[in-house]
């Protein structure tokens, strides 16, 4: 892709961040916006967050260098009253300012907040909190770990011989960042026809929530709190454990073929794989005795749904991951390999599509590819990696234009 | 109807009070991203028959625990402030009442498998003919092209590819499934901010455009820096338990009752100062740090378990440390926090009676989200929207339904 249109081209973006609000700025970013960081006097903080890749510039961190390629950097104190000022006045050139409470107190968030509304009333001012803004909870300590705990997610994961166990990614600061940037592109949107900007804050634990699906709808109405399960749970209120992760001859796939919802589509799968099995001699009557998926499923019996467990789970260990999702793409059989980070990076349908775009940063001596392009646009396509900035790597070039007078 | 059907119809205000969205989108990633339109005053009309409802009405919990087609608060959650009509799309004539929707609209969005709106002529050259400055998004599982395009699937099929779901459990077995179906949950937040810029586009130059995504692949950014690392350093990053490098102190740890757990989270000497303060045994706690995790973990477990999980919890947010209950469904409808931030909005529906539905994660400051009213009945407006939108008259709706096309 070369300089075509972008959907926020001549959007200015300010970023003041750790984790969450980088991730806000990567898709103000991708969708063509002029992200600029500002950071202090060599650099935020979490460019220094493990775990690091050694680059040219010495240990960065893995994540600061995924999410922060193709940004700008100032450096500014912004607790001086100078620094104060000049981030005034940079926010009268600005649309949009995203931060997060692991690179901002909220008494600087207030005091830069407050400037930036003076300097620019349509300025949007994004804030991404553990619990938001308000009362109280806005003063709680909180990490990713503890917020997938308040979430109700953490309780739902996990063998049940153990405690329950997290995600070991940073999921709620991530969905938080991506959250805040489609909330500020509601508010921006909101100001380009009002010409109002205005705060908006996102909770990590409502977006932890969000991953709930249909979880507070169950106690409400049926009194249930689901149980965690590892390998094994029970699935959307069923009333029995069904095996969701079987083992195969070279690894994990993820597959739920009888019970759990999901209708027409459920059924036709196994029927498919029925069928595969019968031709490889599976025939155990246990297979066809009740209507696994249809409206039946409600109604099977613990043993059974063990019997007919085993039945498949012998025919899958003889068959390999690849083996499987060939036949089950072309069968439609509702299964999934469970990817390791490599299988993420060497997945067919991904390269097929071309989710995967270089990053070239020849002065760190990284070249790696990133899943950068994740969505299609038709006329305004998203933008491909560039070299994330040194720290002030703009400082001069962006003041050097205001001292001239043109501002943008 | 228990809503006033003019102001349902035509929102006056919330950031997209005017805007105007077609919505074929089915099962969960693709109403949770609409949802968010609808509950800002955008009037938003979902497309569905009886042949095919959307299939999480199909999906538990069900009232009374009697499945039916109105009585899934799995759909329910996704589908607030949504106008529902019932259109045979199997018909081909179904094209006469979806023209003129298409006129109507400035947003068409749909997450079928590829290949099923152009079956109907709707796919995004069509929608162009018919309204030039359209503004489509399509959402899919894997997406509109390559070779598993066509194959259908589900979330939890989506995050087992986009490799949340091995990042997940104990190293020493099998990859615990994540709750939920995470793609459904991670994608619409991107599919969102496409389709916003995409808006802003269109503001700003009157050109419409399609937003094409896969929901793998967005979800694929929560494990953007592992896929970076893997390739620049060869370490393939996998599942961790419960630890986590560069905390003193990270676990999740017994209280008392019934399976109460309490995540805790010591970042700073000052945090893991204040924490072992609170327990008590300094010492004890001190020397098991220096033993290693598997001791301290032991010692943090002994110490905790005779806790009640909400008091521990309160003592640490007074010391400032970071800790969370591991809160189960029961404990998110009496969380404090979420009532003092109004998360849940009590809505009431004609079969379901009422139910407390999930508000955003966000706070507009200024024009603040309102969930209006429950998430309609399988064509529950369909005489409100064939009348007040398209403008036919009763003796034009009643021939529509003569032919089969309404239901």
């Amino acid at each position: 892709m070369t300089g075509s249109k972008q959907a926020l081209n001549g959007v200015r973006v300010l970023e003041l961040s750790a984790l969450a609000g980088a991730v806000a700025g990567r898709v103000l970013a991708d969708l063509g916006a002029e992200v600029i960081k500002v950071e202090p006097e060599g650099g935020e903080p979490f460019r220094r967050s493990v775990p690091t890749v050694p680059t040219a510039y010495g240990e960065e961190s893995g994540a600061w260098l995924a999410f922060n390629h193709g940004k700008k950097s100032v450096t500014l104190d912004i607790d001086s009253d100078e620094g104060l000022a000049t981030f005034a006045r940079l926010c009268k050139t600005a649309d949009i300012v995203v931060t997060d409470w692991e690179r901002l107190t909220l008494a600087q968030m207030d005091r830069l907040g407050a400037a930036a509304r003076d300097a620019n009333p349509a300025l949007v001012f994004a804030e991404i909190l553990p619990f938001g803004r308000g009362a109280p909870y806005q003063d709680y300590a909180a990490t990713d770990t503890t917020l997938q705990a308040l979430g109700g997610h953490l309780y739902l994961n996990g063998d049940v011989d153990r405690p329950p166990v997290r995600i070991s990614l940073p999921v709620g600061l991530i969905q938080g960042g991506a959250e805040a940037a489609s909330a500020a592109l509601m508010a921006y949107h909101h100001s380009l026809k009002t010409g109002e900007g205005q705060r908006v804050d996102v909770s990590v634990q409502e977006c932890i929530v969000w991953t709930l699906l249909n979880s507070t709808m169950a106690w409400q109405i049926l009194g249930l709190n689901e149980m965690r399960g590892g390998a094994i749970r029970k699935e959307r209120a069923n009333r029995f454990f069904t095996r969701l992760v079987w083992e195969t001859k070279d690894g994990y796939i993820f597959f739920g073929p009888v019970g759990g919802g999901g209708g027409a589509a459920r059924i036709k799968s196994y029927e498919a794989l029925v069928k595969w099995m019968n031709e490889d001699g599976f025939d155990d009557p246990i297979l066809t005795k009740n209507d696994w998926n249809g409206d039946g499923q409600f109604f099977i019996s613990q043993e059974d749904y063990d019997a007919v467990t085993a039945v498949i789970m012998s025919f899958i260990k003889a068959k390999t991951t690849e083996e499987l999702m060939e036949r089950a793409v072309r069968e439609r059989i509702l299964l999934a390999p469970i990817s390791s980070v490599a299988g993420v990076f060497e997945n067919r349908q991904f390269r097929a599509r071309g989710l995967f775009r270089k990053l070239d940063d020849p002065a760190r001596g990284l070249s790696v590819e990133l899943p950068s392009h994740w969505a299609n646009l038709s006329e305004t396509p998203l933008a491909d990696p560039r070299p994330a900035p040194a720290p002030g790597a703009d400082t001069d070039a962006i003041f050097a234009k205001e001292t001239e007078g043109s501002l943008t | 109807m228990s809503l006033d059907s003019a102001s349902a119809l035509d929102c006056k205000t919330g950031i997209f009070a005017g805007l105007k969205v077609a919505d074929f989108t089915w099962a969960a990633a693709g109403p949770i991203a609409t949802k968010q339109l609808s509950d800002n005053g955008a009037t938003v009309v979902k497309i569905e028959s009886f042949k095919h409802p959307d299939s999480i009405r199909l999906g538990g919990p069900f009232i009374d625990d009697k499945p039916g087609i109105n009585r899934s608060g799995f759909f329910a959650d996704f589908h607030s402030s949504k106008l529902g009509i019932a259109v045979d799309m199997s018909n081909p004539d179904a094209i006469e009442i979806i023209r003129p929707l298409i006129e109507w609209a400035d947003v068409v969005a749909e997450s079928f498998r590829p290949g099923v709106m152009k079956k109907w002529g709707l796919d995004y050259e069509s929608l162009k003919a018919i309204n030039p400055s359209i503004v489509m998004l399509s959402s899919s599982l894997y997406g509109a092209d390559g070779p598993w395009a066509r194959h259908p699937g589900y979330g939890a099929q989506g995050q087992a590819l986009a490799g949340v779901h091995a990042m997940t459990g104990w190293p020493d077995r099998p990859p615990a499934m994540p709750k939920g179906a995470y793609s459904d949950s991670v994608s619409p937040r991107y599919a969102l901010s496409a389709l916003l810029a995409a808006l802003i586009h269109r503001e700003k130059t009157g050109e419409g455009q399609h937003v094409e995504l896969s929901q793998v692949e967005a979800t694929t950014q929560l494990l953007a820096p592992e896929l970076l690392i893997y390739q620049a350093t060869g370490e393939e990053i996998t599942r961790q338990g419960s630890r986590k490098a560069g905390s003193i102190l990270h676990g999740i740890f017994p209280c008392e009752g019934e399976e109460r757990w309490i995540a805790i989270e010591a970042v700073t000497e000052a945090q893991w100062t204040a924490f072992t303060a609170l327990l008590g045994d300094t010492d004890a706690l001190a020397t098991a740090r220096d033993q290693g995790p598997d001791a301290l973990e032991a010692a943090v477990a002994n110490a905790t378990e005779s806790w009640d999980a909400f008091a521990l919890m309160a003592a640490c947010r007074d010391a400032g440390v970071p800790a969370g209950v591991a809160n189960k469904a029961s404990d998110l409808l009496d969380d404090d926090v979420f009532a003092a931030r109004d998360h849940f909005w009590p809505l009431h529906h004609e079969e379901m009676g009422t139910l407390k539905y999930n508000g955003p994660a966000y706070r507009f400051e200024r024009t603040p989200s309102d969930l209006r009213f429950a998430s309609p009945r399988l064509g529950e407006h369909t005489d409100a929207v064939m009348s007040g939108i398209l403008g036919y008259d009763d003796a034009q709706i009643a021939a529509f339904r003569e032919r089969g096309l309404l239901g």
